[in-house]
């Protein structure tokens, strides 16, 4: 089991999954970071994403990936008008009042979804599918990587518009200091309309993403939310930033720890780590060398 | 941050006073527990009650964590599962079912200190998700011990079991307790603590409540009674499996229940449960999971525009049939907690 060669194309695997897995929770931390705000209706939109995509793939044979795409206009517009009808308004109440509204959210669209496509698993198969590539000696699937490559183009977009637009440098200052924010003239109630749409753009569009490497049902999108929990709170719940790094190590921990345990035991890996950290480091992974440091 | 406790204002309870609340209770349920000598073959009604009193027993039992201290969980699947495997595995052992329930709930609570000593010192939200991720490693953990929880095959459990006016009375009797402990609960120390510290955790403690201890003592309660509920689902059904005894679909059916209910009532729990349990059983079989849809969307109405649920519903017809005028729905700043710092809701 603990070759060499195991041991690399599994870090590989690692590598690619960890890109997935940063573009999945970018959409949470966003909308924590803006509105504190712990956004449960994830899986939700994850598996919209996924079906949508499934939609313009059955109607128009519109490949997964430019499907993404598309998704990232729908689903921003309906995330912006999901925080102008309803989440605006538990905004200024208890935080758990939040919670169980996006909770609730999930449920409707999981529910829904239920009543539309039912409860079989429905997949995607494109021409690329069943193809894979050899990467330093390995044969890797070619949809992973298009997948990591897609999410690696992504991440560096993002990463450019919360850099050097208004509108991100607007959500960044709320994320640090909402009130400042106000002072120096930005709106806020509208900065949290685009992180929400944003949040749910990006949640839809990866999960157009895992239909190219899973199947899925309406009931899909429960594990990865968890997970995406996992990611952000490793990376430090308000550090977009930290959002790569928890990826990371979700990641590697998990596909290594394959070799050591049952293959079935590997969500509950990212379930403990969620406690644990919530528990132990609730600043995050970050906070364990500033501590040290200080 | 400070105005939160105007707008889920965990309503003071329905009208009544705790007496008249209490022979009210009392009354209903002799009525009830007559209705298998009056119609002993009707196995439909039987049923009906059996899992209508199962599910008020545990949204009782949920809500008092949930809705008196505002620490609302998405783990309880965990402790009616163990529950439902300890009777299961005592059962099968020979133990009488009935000696199995008090077993069941103990391991329930046992568990309920273990998770809950470490997440309980999270604050709400937190606390939120990772009872989800408790609840979700406890499902995957069990289907994968299939040496003692039959893994994903489940376990099959005796067939000789007690008669259906039996189910129906022992569950009849777990609400009964349920609601006893809750109503009790809610009147004691232990529940004023969970009630102040629900509005301002930081002033609660510096004015002396233990609220680490007081959280716990709730958890676990609620925990005890739930895992004995599990232990009698098991014994009803005749067959335990992971995946359904430790579901997610469990865990939120209590959330759900407490909060369309209204959360931080006695009653709540019971007319949530009712409603809960007739729309499921209603749809069932054209449509499984459709329930939690028409719950969903209940559930945003109610965080919308009724923040105490169906008991806030039931409260305002009652003011407005005695003719008093009836307080316009979310509550501002002149809302049901009387001492609300700061601005109030959404204005």
């Amino acid at each position: 089991m603990l070759t060499a060669p195991n041991l690399i194309s599994v870090g590989i695997a690692a590598l690619l999954t960890a890109g997935l897995y940063a573009v999945m929770s970018y959409g949470l931390a966003i909308i924590y970071g803006v509105m504190k705000v712990i956004n449960l209706s994830h899986a939700g939109f994850l598996m919209l994403g996924a079906f949508m995509t499934l939609v313009y793939f059955q109607r128009w044979h519109l490949d997964p990936l430019l499907g993404a795409l598309l998704n990232l206009p729908v689903f921003f517009a309906a995330g912006w008008v999901l925080y102008a009808v309803l989440v605006r308004r538990v905004m200024t109440s208890l935080p758990i009042a939040s919670l169980l509204l996006l909770f609730a959210l999930w449920l409707v669209l999981q529910n829904v979804a239920l009543a539309i496509w039912g409860s079989e698993d429905q997949s995607i198969i494109t021409a690329y599918t069943y193809k894979a590539l050899p990467v330093l000696g390995f044969r890797i699937p070619l949809t992973r990587l298009l997948v990591f490559g897609v999410a690696l183009a992504t991440l560096g977009v993002l990463h450019f518009v919360l850099g050097h637009t208004y509108v991100g440098k607007a959500l960044r200052a709320t994320v640090q200091d909402p009130q400042a924010g106000v002072l120096v003239g930005i709106d806020t109630e509208r900065i949290s309309a685009v992180a929400f749409g944003l949040g749910t753009a990006f949640a839809a569009f990866a999960g157009s993403l895992l239909t190219l490497l899973f199947s899925f049902t309406p009931d899909f999108g429960g594990p990865f939310q968890l997970k995406s929990f996992t990611i952000i709170v490793l990376g430090g719940l308000e550090n977009f930033a930290g959002v790569t790094v928890g990826a990371a190590i979700l990641s590697f921990v998990e596909s290594y720890a394959v070799l050591f345990m049952k293959a079935s035991l590997q969500n509950v890996i990212a379930y403990a780590l969620l406690v644990v950290a919530l528990i132990v480091m609730p600043g995050g992974v970050a906070q364990l060398w500033t501590r040290s440091r200080s | 941050m400070r105005a939160l406790s105007a707008r889920l204002p965990w309503a003071r309870g329905a009208p009544w006073a705790p007496r008249a609340s209490a022979l009210a209770a009392l009354a209903l349920g002799i009525l009830l527990a007559l209705v298998p000598a009056v119609a002993p073959r009707d196995i439909t009604l039987l049923n009906l009650g059996f899992f209508t009193f199962l599910y008020v027993a545990q949204g009782l039992a949920w809500n008092v964590l949930g809705g008196y201290a505002g620490y609302v969980s998405f783990g309880y699947a965990a402790f009616f599962g163990l529950g439902a495997y300890t009777t299961a595995l005592l059962w099968l052992a020979g133990w009488p079912p009935l000696a199995t329930y008090p077993v069941a709930g103990i391991v329930a609570a046992a568990f309920s200190l273990i998770v809950g000593v470490p997440t309980l010192r999270l604050v709400g939200p937190y606390f939120s998700i990772a009872t989800i991720g408790v609840g979700e490693a406890m499902r995957v953990l069990m289907l994968n011990l299939d040496r003692i929880t039959g893994g994903a095959s489940g376990l099959n459990l005796p067939t000789a079991v007690p008669s259906k006016t039996w189910f129906y009375t022992t569950s009849l009797l777990f609400a009964a307790v349920a609601f006893a402990v809750a109503a009790w609960v809610r009147g004691s120390r232990v529940g004023l603590g969970l009630m102040a510290l629900r509005m301002d955790l930081e002033a609660a403690e510096s004015l002396g409540v233990r609220t680490a201890l007081f959280k716990n003592v709730a958890h676990s309660l609620g925990a005890f009674l739930v895992g004995a509920c599990g232990g009698l689902y098991a014994t009803f059904l005749q067959y335990v499996h992971p995946d359904t005894v430790f579901s997610f679909t469990e865990s939120i059916s209590l959330v759900l229940i407490a909060l369309i209910g209204g959360l931080g009532t006695v009653w709540g729990p019971v007319l949530g449960a009712v409603v809960f349990y007739a729309v499921q059983d209603y749809l069932q079989t054209s449509y499984p999971t459709f329930h939690l849809l028409v719950y969903g969307v209940l559930l945003i109405l109610i965080l919308l525009f009724e923040p105490k649920g169906l008991a806030g519903l039931a409260e305002r017809a009652w003011r407005r049939m005695r003719g008093a005028p009836a307080r316009l729905a979310p509550a501002g700043p002149s809302g049901a907690e009387p001492a609300a710092p700061g601005r109030g809701g959404a204005g």
